[in-house]
C-alpha cells in the first residue's frame, strides 16, 4: 500500500515537472504573442487579458519600418540559398554514399569542420572584399556567404538519407543499360524526394535566423529580418509591441516549417553523429 | 561517362562552394591577421607586421583577456546548465505517453527560433518595469524585484546564460531522448528486476550507455557556446561595459566598429584553435560510426 502511494505521488511529481518544464520553455513565446496584439500602454502593464489589436502589425509594415522590404530580403536571401545548395549538395551526397573517393574521408571532415568555424570569421575577409568589389548591401552578397553556413548541413543531412535508399533498384536499372546519370535521375531522385525536401527546409530555417552576416554585410537595402529588430530600439526605449510583431513574422513561419520536419531535426542538427 | 570520373565531378560543385566560403576566408582571415589592415584605408593589402597583431591581443590587450574569460565562464555555464537541464528534461519525457508526447513536439519551437529574437525576448522577459520573468523573480524573491538586470555586471552575464539555455534545452533534450531511447530496455529491466533503485539504474546503466550521445551533445553545444554572438548582441551588446563581451562580439567589435580588421582577424585566428581541437573530437566521435 505505502509502495503504490509514493509510486502515485512520484508520477504525480513527474507530471507538475513535465508540465513546469512546457512553461518554461513557452512562456516567453507566448508573451511574445500577446504583446504583438497589445497597445503601447498595455505592454507596460503586465496585463494578460486585454483589447486585442492588429495595429502593430500594420504600424511595422508601413513607413519608416517597412518590414516588408525585409520579410522580401529574408525569402528572397533564404530561398536563394537553399536553391544553390541542395543541388549541390544532393550531387557531392550520391557521390560520397556510392563510391569510394580519393580523400573521401578528408572531404567529409572539412565539409563537417564548415560548420564550426566562427561566422565572425568568416565575414572579416567578405566584408573587405565586398566593399571592393560593390557587393556589400545587396542579396546576392548575403547568399554566398550563407552557402557556407548552410551547405555543411545539407551534404551531411542529404548524405544520410540517400545511405538509407537500398541499392538493389539502382543495381538493376544499371544491369538493364541505363547510364549512371539516368539512375540517378529516374530512381534516386524520386526516392530520396522526401528527404531533399527536409533538407531544403532545415537549411531555409538556418538561413531565414541567420543574423551575423546580415548585420555585417547590410545596412540597408539588403537588411534581413533577424537584423531588421534593430529598428524598434527607439531613443525612448524599446518599442516591445512592436518589436514582438516583428517577433511574430519572423518565427511562426519557422515554427510552422519546424514542425513539418520535426522528425528529421535532430538528425540534421548533429551530421548523422546521432541518429 | 564513366564512373570514375563521374564521382570526382560530382563532388565538385559543394566542394568548390565549401572552399570559397568557409576555407578561403579562413586563410585570408589568416593572412590579413598579418596586416596592419585599416578599415579607414581604402585597399589592401596594407602594410605586413607579422605577428604584431598577435603580440598586440596576448601581451597589451586586457580587453581582448576579459572576453577570452567572458566566452570561457559563458562556455562553461552554458554547457554545464544546458546538458544538465536537458538531461533531466529527456528522462522526464522518455516514458511516453499523450502529455509527453505533445511536450516533446513543443520543444522544436523554441529551437526553431532565430537566437537574434531569443536575445530580444529575454530583454523583454527581464525588463525591471514589465518584464514576466522580472516579476516572477520579485515573486520568489523580493529583492530581485524591479532590478536592472542587464545593467548589473554579474545579473547581465547570467541573464545572458538563461537565455542561451533556454534557447538550447530542446535540441539537446531532443538528441538525448534519442540516444536514450536506443538504451536497450532488457539491460534496465534486469537490474530492475535484481533490485537496484532508480537512481543506481541511472547512475550504473543507463548514463554508461548514454556516453556516446553525451559526449556529442557536450562537444557540439561548446562549440556553438564558444561561438556565441546574436543573443549576445541583442541582450547586452556586450556590456555593461564589457561584462557580457564574448569573443565573437570582441572580433566584431574591433573589426567593424573599430575599424581594425587586421587585429580583429587576428583574435579570430586565435579563436580558431580551440574550435580545431573540438572539431576533431567531434569528427572522431561522428566517424567512429560510420
Amino acid at each position: 500500500m505505502a509502495v503504490r502511494t509514493s509510486r502515485k505521488f512520484w508520477s504525480a511529481v513527474q507530471t507538475l515537472a513535465v508540465l513546469a518544464a512546457a512553461a518554461v520553455m513557452l512562456v516567453p513565446i507566448a508573451w511574445i504573442f500577446l504583446a504583438a496584439f497589445k497597445t503601447h500602454v498595455d505592454v507596460y502593464q503586465l496585463k494578460v487579458f486585454f483589447v486585442p489589436t492588429l495595429e502593430n502589425f500594420a504600424t511595422v509594415f508601413s513607413d519608416p519600418y517597412r518590414l516588408g522590404d525585409k520579410l522580401l530580403n529574408s525569402t528572397i536571401v533564404a530561398a536563394a540559398t537553399v536553391a544553390l545548395a541542395i543541388p549541390a549538395a544532393t550531387c557531392s551526397a550520391y557521390s560520397f554514399s556510392r563510391f569510394r573517393l580519393t580523400g573521401e574521408t578528408a572531404m567529409l571532415v572539412m565539409i563537417l569542420a564548415t560548420q564550426f568555424v566562427p561566422a565572425v570569421v568568416i565575414v572579416l575577409p567578405f566584408f573587405v572584399m565586398f566593399r571592393d568589389i560593390g557587393l556589400l548591401d545587396t542579396r546576392i552578397g548575403l547568399i554566398l556567404v550563407n552557402l557556407a553556413v548552410v551547405m555543411p548541413f545539407a551534404v551531411w543531412m542529404i548524405k544520410g538519407f540517400i545511405d538509407g535508399i537500398p541499392l538493389d533498384t539502382e543495381e538493376a536499372a544499371m544491369v538493364d543499360g541505363s547510364s549512371r546519370l539516368q539512375v540517378i535521375r529516374n530512381i534516386v531522385l524520386p526516392m530520396a524526394a522526401p528527404g531533399l525536401i527536409t533538407s531544403g527546409i532545415f537549411c531555409f530555417i538556418i538561413a531565414w535566423n541567420e543574423f551575423l552576416f546580415a548585420l555585417i554585410l547590410t545596412n540597408k537595402d539588403a537588411v534581413t529580418l533577424p537584423v531588421g529588430l534593430a529598428l524598434f530600439k527607439a531613443e525612448e526605449g524599446d518599442l516591445w509591441n512592436l518589436l514582438s510583431a516583428a517577433g511574430i513574422i519572423i518565427m511562426v513561419p519557422m515554427f510552422i516549417l519546424a514542425l513539418i520536419i520535426r522528425k528529421h531535426f535532430v538528425q540534421g542538427m548533429t551530421m548523422g553523429a546521432v541518429r | 561517362m564513366r564512373d570514375r570520373t563521374l564521382k570526382y565531378l560530382l563532388v565538385l560543385p559543394s566542394i568548390a562552394v565549401v572552399l570559397a566560403t568557409a576555407i578561403w576566408p579562413l586563410v585570408q582571415s589568416f593572412v590579413l591577421s598579418l596586416y596592419q589592415g585599416l578599415l579607414t584605408r581604402p585597399k589592401f593589402p596594407q602594410k605586413f607586421i607579422g605577428g604584431e597583431n598577435y603580440a598586440w591581443a596576448i601581451l597589451e590587450e586586457p580587453a581582448f583577456w576579459n572576453a577570452v574569460a567572458v566566452t570561457g565562464f559563458y562556455t562553461l555555464a552554458t554547457v554545464v546548465l544546458t546538458v544538465a537541464a536537458a538531461l533531466g528534461l529527456a528522462l522526464l519525457l522518455v516514458p511516453g505517453g499523450r502529455l509527453r508526447a505533445s511536450v516533446q513536439t513543443l520543444l522544436i519551437l523554441p529551437f526553431a527560433m532565430s537566437p537574434a529574437l531569443v536575445g530580444v525576448s529575454f530583454r523583454f522577459m527581464f525588463n525591471p518595469e514589465f518584464g514576466l520573468f522580472d516579476a516572477f523573480f520579485g515573486l520568489v524573491f523580493p529583492p530581485l524585484a524591479h532590478i536592472s538586470w542587464l545593467a548589473d555586471p554579474f545579473l547581465a552575464f547570467w541573464v545572458c546564460v538563461m537565455a542561451d539555455v533556454w534557447g538550447w534545452i530542446p535540441f539537446l533534450t531532443l538528441v538525448l531522448i534519442g540516444g536514450l531511447a536506443a538504451v536497450p530496455r532488457d539491460t534496465i529491466e534486469a537490474a530492475q528486476v535484481d533490485g537496484a533503485s532508480g537512481w543506481r539504474v541511472l547512475k550504473d546503466v543507463t548514463l554508461p550507455q548514454l556516453a556516446p550521445v553525451l559526449a556529442v551533445v557536450i562537444i557540439l553545444k561548446s562549440i556553438f557556446s564558444l561561438k556565441t554572438f546574436d543573443q549576445v548582441y541583442m541582450l547586452t551588446n556586450g556590456g555593461p561595459g564589457t561584462a557580457t563581451q564574448t569573443l565573437s562580439h570582441y572580433i566584431y567589435f574591433n573589426g567593424l566598429k573599430y575599424g581594425q580588421i587586421g587585429y580583429s582577424a587576428s583574435v579570430a585566428w586565435l579563436m580558431v584553435i580551440p574550435m580545431i581541437v573540438l572539431t576533431y573530437a567531434y569528427a572522431k566521435l561522428v566517424f567512429r560510426k560510420a
